[in-house]
């Protein structure tokens, strides 16, 4: 499956010739919690096959985030209608709110704020629209804690695991995410995060194979093929992996609605574009072992860099 | 460089709480709902009279009803512009940018029974917090001190809406709040403390006197504790500029009014963004932002309250 094909659209996450860990990120210019690719239909299948058939690993939720839901409802109802127009509409008379999701041919009235509308919570039901994972946090007694999520696109982490866990608890994993004080800095930054003013960030990493779905709880299925990649198949079998997360403070509950929208990129599609293929090649050549472990590429570095090695110096833009 | 997004409003109607407090009633300029908010939140209001006048105001109104925001403004009496403006220029019509709705003094989630003591114009952030308790039904009470009962802003509304959850305090009874209530609290409950500084600092060290976690213990100032002497100083940047701070003016003011784009939001201390790096001399902090190691590093600065302990600061920007 390729589920980039578009250069132009891909959201090409390095700047400079270095890489490590920061908060990169940047004021929205267009303030839209999500958005619509071209892969929208195939995407949104896949996510509904997940959340009916592995619902414990894809949504949980904890039952004082029933009125955060209700907002990111909203939040991402009114940005897809006045995105999208073509696409989506919603009418809202008082609380009757009917939403028209016109790609998929789905039209869903409901009360909005209402118990028993739908069959399952309100995140659950928006987040069967969106290609974005969608992820609440909740702000409460001077911390904030993960307290309900829909995920479907994990990179290697498991949404079960860490509900109810405050953001340290969460990034403790990453090496030296405390020691350069980065912990303190990143969660001051979310803290003060404001209403009407949102932000993004781009986080990368590499994978062997193309799978979307990532989980930590099916790293048995898809954590064997990094053992299998030579300087031979890196181009069609390693993908880059970029996730746009976007950051929008929720103002009725003052919780935070971080948005992940996950795009695949094969190295051999990465390098047609001579001027990424450098600047990658120089990245991961200098990048600290801490890092590649930690972002699951030490097992094959070295193959993807022969491989980039190879097309820099053929000069062949494939 | 961060700049917040403002809404266009304008003053949809003007009431006369008391001899010292107006309330006004905002609403989008385009008939557009205004963002919810939560119990305790406030928004900033951007006046352009002569200099830009932005001021921090708590939303007294509902926090679902988002066809309008009400705030109220006393008339201080050392008013630089902002509430004399409210009060001796605002009409209704007129028309003004606020900020989106921001919370710096939320109510806790884990508290089992909240306390809220008000003095004077204090009242205001407690109204949409009690609005919120209330409509959850979680247990609050009210302690609120005032001069006279006439002076006592919301007292119809409080005792119309929450009629068994306050006690009033007047002084021309000779009544007043006592530390000593804060004994009568179970275990689990929070306090939350608003009005002049001394009414906050004595409470507060009531409170951990008695042995309340400090996490138990919330407080909203309006204006940022000031230093007793405020003195002059001066700041170099990084091209070698000079900008002096006059004694009754903020580091933020006196970047911004030599033309550099200097960060800032809430412009008392609570939010961070004003902050910069300083590379050289010692800091005299007077945010509640930064934790206190952070402070001791001496290596970032809050603009918009922080002066100076030397006579030069050298920033990194």
């Amino acid at each position: 499956m390729k589920w980039i094909n578009n250069l132009e659209s891909f959201p090409y996450p390095f700047k400079g010739s270095t890489y490590r860990y920061s908060n990169n990120s940047i004021p929205m210019k267009t303030p839209l919690c999500v958005e619509v690719t071209p892969d929208y239909i195939e995407e949104m299948q896949l996510k509904r096959t997940l959340l009916n058939h592995h619902a414990e690993r894809c949504y949980q939720s904890l039952p004082h985030t029933i009125t955060g839901q209700w907002e990111i409802v909203e939040l991402v109802i009114d940005h897809l209608a006045a995105q999208y127009p073509d696409q989506f509409s919603v009418e809202k008379k008082g609380s009757k709110w009917t939403f028209n999701n016109k790609i998929l041919e789905e039209k869903q009235e409901f009360t909005f704020g209402g118990e028993s509308t739908f069959p399952e919570e309100p995140l659950a039901f928006i987040s069967r629209h969106v290609q974005e994972d969608l992820i609440l946090m909740m702000q409460r007694d001077g911390d904030l804690y993960l307290d309900a999520g829909q995920l479907c696109f994990p990179a290697n982490w498991s949404l079960a695991f860490n509900l109810g866990m405050k953001f340290k608890c969460i990034h403790h994993p990453i090496p030296g995410f405390k020691e350069e004080g980065l912990d303190d800095r990143i969660l001051q930054f979310l803290m003060r995060l404001e209403a009407g003013n949102p932000w993004e960030r781009k986080n990368w990493s590499l994978m062997a194979g193309d799978r979307l779905d990532t989980s930590l709880e099916t790293f048995d299925q898809w954590g064997k093929l990094r053992k299998q990649v030579t300087k031979e198949n890196a181009g069609e079998l390693v993908h880059i992996r970029v996730e746009v997360q976007k950051l929008f403070r929720l103002p009725r509950t003052n919780g935070i609605l971080f948005t992940i929208n996950t795009h695949l990129l094969s190295l051999e599609n990465l390098v047609s574009n001579r001027e990424w293929l450098k600047q990658f090649h120089d990245i991961l050549s200098e990048l600290p072992p801490h890092i590649t472990d930690y972002k699951g590429i030490s097992l094959y570095k070295n193959e993807v860099l022969k491989y980039l090695s190879e097309k820099l110096e053929s000069g062949k833009v494939v | 460089m961060y700049k917040e997004k403002t809404i266009p409003v304008y003053v949809k109607a003007i009431e006369q709480e008391n001899e010292f407090i107006r309330r006004f009633t905002l609403a989008s300029v385009n008939e557009e709902l205004l963002p919810k908010f939560s119990g305790g939140a406030h928004i900033s209001t951007y006046i352009e009279h002569g200099e830009l006048l932005v001021r921090q105001y708590s939303l007294t109104s509902n926090p679902d009803d988002t066809k309008h925001y009400q705030i109220a403004v006393r008339l201080s009496d050392t008013s630089r512009g902002g509430s004399r403006y409210w009060h001796e220029k605002m009409k209704v019509g007129d028309q003004l940018q606020i900020s989106y709705p921001k919370n710096h003094f939320p109510l806790s989630f884990k508290a089992k029974h909240h306390v809220f003591y008000a003095a004077g114009i204090g009242i205001t952030p407690f109204l949409s917090m009690m609005n919120e308790l209330h409509s959850r039904g979680s247990s609050f009470e009210l302690y609120y001190a005032s001069k006279t009962e006439e002076a006592c802003a919301f007292y119809d509304f409080l005792q119309e809406h929450y009629p068994n959850q306050y006690r009033f305090y007047f002084s021309n009874k000779r009544e007043r709040i006592n530390s000593s209530s804060l004994e009568e609290h179970p275990i689990g409950t929070h306090v939350y403390f608003c009005g002049p500084e001394s009414f906050i600092s004595d409470l507060t060290e009531s409170a951990y006197q008695l042995g309340y976690p400090p996490s138990a213990v919330h407080t909203e100032r309006f204006t940022p504790p000031q230093p007793k002497d405020m003195q002059p100083f001066n700041v170099q940047l990084k091209d070698g500029t000079l900008v002096e701070v006059a004694r009754d003016q903020t580091l933020l003011e006196a970047l911004l009014n030599k033309g550099i784009k200097a960060p800032y939001s809430c412009r008392v201390g609570r939010c961070g963004t004003c902050e910069l790096q300083v590379v050289e001399g010692e800091i005299a902090h007077y945010d509640s932002f930064f934790s206190e190691d952070q402070k001791q590093s001496q290596s970032r600065i809050l603009t918009c309250v922080s002066r100076s302990k030397s006579a030069m600061l050298v920033l990194d920007v």
